[in-house]
C-alpha cells in the first residue's frame, strides 16, 4: 500500500458519518467540504516537507557514520548468513522429524477413523438412567386408570393397553437409541476427519518448508575438504625430485591406459 | 548416478578440491579422503535374489557386511577375489565375469559415496589396485570410478602402502590378507610379474589350521570358523605369549575354559615360512648391489600382519637363513593402502589430473 493509500484508510476510520438531518437538528446550517482526497495530499505534502527539511539539515559526516554504519551492518549480515546455513541444516532436520511424526500421526488417525466407520454395532447405545424408572411409572399409571374403572375392562383390552405401552416404550427407546449413537458417531468422525483435514494441512506445509530449504544452494550434502586448490608436491619435500619422476611414471602409464580406453 | 552429468542443474565446481584414496582389496575396500573422511566395507556386493526379496530389503544393491548378513536372499558377489573378474581368451567375458564386473563397478561407487563428496567440489581420486590385476580389470575399475570423479589414477596397492610410508624404493612389500599372502618388491611404480611372489597361506588358512589344532587336543569343544576367526584377531602371535590365551567354548552346550596359547602361535607361525622363501626369492634374483638395501626394507601389510609378534618372529628368520634383514609393520593395515593413495593424489600435479579428465 502506498502512503497515500494509508493515510486514507486511516482518515476514513477516523471519520465518523452523520446524516444533514440531524446536523440540522444540531442548528448546522451550513458545511464546509473538504474532499478526502484533498486531506490527503495536505498529510502527505506535510510529512514530506518536514522530511525534507531535517534531511537538509543533516550533516555530512552524518551521512558518511550512517553508510559505514550499513555497510557494517551489512558485512555482519553476511557473517550471519553462514551461521545460519548450519541454523538452516538443523532447521532442515527438524522439518523432517516434524514430517515424519506428522505423517506417523495421519496414519494413526486415519486408523481411528477407521473403527469408528467400521463401527456400527447398535448394541452399543447406551441406555439412560432413569429410564426403567420411566417405564415402571407408566405401567403404574395404566394400571392405576385400570383401577379406576372398577374393573368394567376385560384382560384382553388389559392384555392390550400393555402391550400397546410396551410397543410404545420399546419403539421410542430403539429411537433414542439409535439417535444418540448416530450423533456420538457423527460427531466422532466429524471431529477426526477435521482433525485429518488439520494434519494434512500441516503436513503440506511442512513439506513444503522442507523443499525450499532442500532447495537452498548452501545445503548440498558432503563434507568438504580441507583444499581449496590443487595440490601438487611441496617445493620443500625431502625426496620431491624422485618422488616427481614417480608421478610422472604413474601419469604415464594411466595416460596410456586411459587413452586406449577412450579410443 | 554420476555428478558429472551436465545440465543446469551441475553445480559449479568451484569450492575446493577432495582427494579420495581407496584401496580396493580383495577382502575390504577402504577410502581415505582429504574431508578427513575414512571408510572401510568389506568388498562384497549382493543383489536380490528375486522380486519378493527386493521388495523386502527395500534396495536394488547391498554392499559388506549388509551385503553378507542379509546373503540368504541375495546374489552374493566378491568381485576382487582371485580369478573372478577372468577374461577368456578372446578377450571376451563369461556372463558371471560380466555380473561380477558390474559388481565391482558398484563397490567402487559406494566406495566414493561413503567418502562423503561435495557436490561443488573437484574429485580426484587414486585407486590401489591389487598388482596382479589384468589391464582389461584396470580399464574397467577406471572406467567404473570416471563415472563418480573428475580424474582418476590406477596404481598397484603395494606401491601406494610403500609411498604412503615414504619409501619409494627398493621396498619389500609384504601383504597378509584372507586368502593369499603377497610379496611384491618394488622399484618404480608398476611392479612385473618377476617382482611379485604369492602365497595362499593367509588369514583363512590360520583359521583352518587353528581349527583343526583345537578339534585335536580340545575333545568335545564346540565352535564355528567365524568363532575362530575372532580367535585369531584376538590372541594371535607369534614368538614369547605376552599373556595365556584362555578361551571359553562350548562342550556339550556348557562354557568351558581351554587354554589355547600353543594352538594359536603353532596355527599362527605357518606364515612364516612362506614369508621367508618369498623373500629369498625375490632378494636373490635382485640386483646384487642393493639386495641388502631391499633385505633391511621388509614391510608387513594387510590385516593378517597384526598378528602379534610377527615382525619380530619374520626378523629373526631371516637373521637364521638369510643372514640378516630389517621388518616393519605399517602402523593401520585397514587403511595403509587407501592413506598412500591418498598420499599420491595429493602429490599428483595439477596438468596431470587435467589431462585425464
Ligand atoms: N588383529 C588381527 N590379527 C590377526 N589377523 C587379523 C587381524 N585382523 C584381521 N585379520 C585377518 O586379516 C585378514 C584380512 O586381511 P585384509 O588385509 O583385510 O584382506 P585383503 O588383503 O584380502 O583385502 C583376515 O584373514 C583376518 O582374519
Amino acid at each position: 500500500m502506498s502512503l497515500k493509500d494509508t493515510l486514507k484508510e486511516a482518515v476514513k476510520q477516523m471519520a465518523f458519518k452523520t446524516s444533514l438531518d440531524s446536523l440540522k437538528k444540531k442548528g448546522v446550517q451550513q458545511v464546509s467540504v473538504l474532499g478526502i482526497d484533498r486531506i490527503i495530499a495536505l498529510i502527505d505534502e506535510a510529512v514530506h516537507r518536514s522530511l525534507k527539511s531535517r534531511l537538509v539539515g543533516v550533516e555530512r559526516e552524518a551521512v558518511a557514520d550512517a553508510t559505514k554504519a550499513e555497510f557494517l551492518r551489512m558485512l555482519r549480515s553476511n557473517e550471519e548468513l553462514q551461521a545460519q546455513k548450519s541454523e538452516v541444516q538443523k532447521l532442515k532436520e527438524r522439518a523432517e522429524e516434524e514430517v515424519d511424526q506428522l505423517r506417523r500421526e495421519l496414519q494413526s488417525q486415519h486408523q481411528e477413523l477407521q473403527i469408528k466407520l467400521d463401527a456400527g454395532d447398535p448394541a452399543r447405545a447406551s441406555r439412560y438412567e432413569g429410564e426403567n424408572a420411566a417405564i415402571a411409572g407408566r405401567v403404574n399409571e395404566l394400571f392405576h386408570l385400570l383401577g379406576q374403572s372398577g374393573g368394567a375392562i376385560g384382560l384382553s383390552t388389559v392384555q392390550d393397553k400393555v402391550l400397546e405401552l410396551l410397543m410404545e416404550v420399546v419403539a421410542g427407546e430403539r429411537k433414542d437409541a439409535e439417535a444418540a449413537r448416530k450423533a456420538l458417531h457423527d460427531r466422532d468422525v466429524d471431529l477426526l476427519q477435521r482433525r485429518i483435514g488439520k494434519l494434512n494441512e500441516s503436513l503440506a506445509h511442512t513439506e513444503r518448508r522442507l523443499r525450499e530449504v532442500a532447495a537452498m544452494k548452501s545445503l548440498d550434502d558432503g563434507i568438504s575438504s580441507v583444499y581449496r586448490d590443487v595440490q601438487g608436491l611441496r617445493a620443500d619435500d625431502m625426496q620431491v625430485g624422485r618422488k616427481k619422476e614417480l608421478m610422472a611414471e604413474i601419469f604415464k602409464a594411466n595416460l596410456q591406459l586411459q587413452k586406449k580406453k577412450s579410443q | 548416478m554420476s555428478q558429472n552429468e551436465g545440465g543446469a542443474g551441475t553445480p559449479a565446481k568451484d569450492h575446493g578440491v577432495l582427494y579420495i584414496g581407496m584401496d580396493l582389496g580383495t577382502s575390504r575396500t577402504s577410502v581415505s579422503a582429504s574431508n578427513g573422511v575414512r571408510e572401510t566395507v568389506y568388498s562384497m556386493v549382493g543383489y536380490p535374489k528375486d522380486v519378493v526379496s527386493r521388495k523386502l530389503l527395500k534396495k536394488d544393491v547391498l554392499f559388506g557386511k549388509e551385503a553378507l548378513e542379509k546373503r540368504l536372499s541375495l546374489k552374493l558377489y566378491k568381485p576382487l577375489e582371485k580369478g573372478v573378474l577372468k577374461y577368456t581368451g578372446d578377450g571376451s567375458m563369461s556372463d558371471e565375469a560380466k555380473a561380477n564386473l558390474k559388481a565391482a563397478q558398484d563397490l567402487i561407487g559406494e566406495a566414493i559415496r561413503l567418502a562423503k563428496p561435495r557436490k561443488d567440489e573437484l574429485i580426484y581420486c587414486v585407486i590401489g589396485a591389487p598388482a596382479e590385476a589384468s589391464m582389461k580389470n584396470k580399464e574397467a575399475i577406471i572406467e567404473a570410478a570416471r563415472a563418480h570423479v573428475d580424474s582418476v589414477m590406477l596404481c598397484s596397492e603395494p606401491f601406494s602402502v610403500a609411498y604412503g610410508l615414504e619409501w619409494l624404493e627398493d621396498v619389500l612389500v609384504i601383504d597378509i590378507g584372507a586368502g593369499t599372502t603377497d610379496l611384491c618388491r618394488m622399484h618404480g611404480t608398476m611392479p612385473e610379474d618377476a617382482d611379485q611372489v604369492m602365497y595362499d597361506i593367509a588369514g583363512d588358512a590360520i583359521d583352518a589350521e587353528l581349527a583343526r589344532l583345537i578339534e585335536k587336543h580340545c575333545p568335545g569343544a564346540q565352535f564355528t570358523i567365524h568363532m575362530i576367526k575372532d580367535i585369531k584377531e584376538r590372541w594371535g602371535y607369534v614368538g614369547e605369549p605376552s599373556e595365556r590365551a584362555i578361551v571359553e567354548l562350548p562342550v556339550d552346550g556348557k562354557p568351558t575354559p581351554f587354554d589355547l596359547t600353543e594352538h594359536v602361535r603353532t596355527a599362527c607361525a605357518i606364515l612364516i615360512d612362506p614369508i621367508i622363501k618369498g623373500i629369498h626369492k625375490l632378494v636373490a634374483s635382485f640386483d646384487p648391489e642393493f639386495q641388502t638395501r631391499l633385505k633391511n626394507r621388509v614391510l608387513l601389510a594387510g590385516g593378517g600382519s597384526m598378528i602379534k609378534g610377527l615382525d619380530t618372529a619374520v626378523e629373526k628368520a631371516m637373521k637364521e637363513r638369510l643372514g640378516g634383514g630389517k621388518v616393519i609393520r605399517i602402523e593401520e593395515p585397514i587403511y595403509g593402502g587407501a592413506n598412500g593413495a591418498l598420499k599420491i593424489a595429493h602429490d599428483m600435479p595439477e596438468e596431470f589430473w587435467e589431462k585425464l579428465k
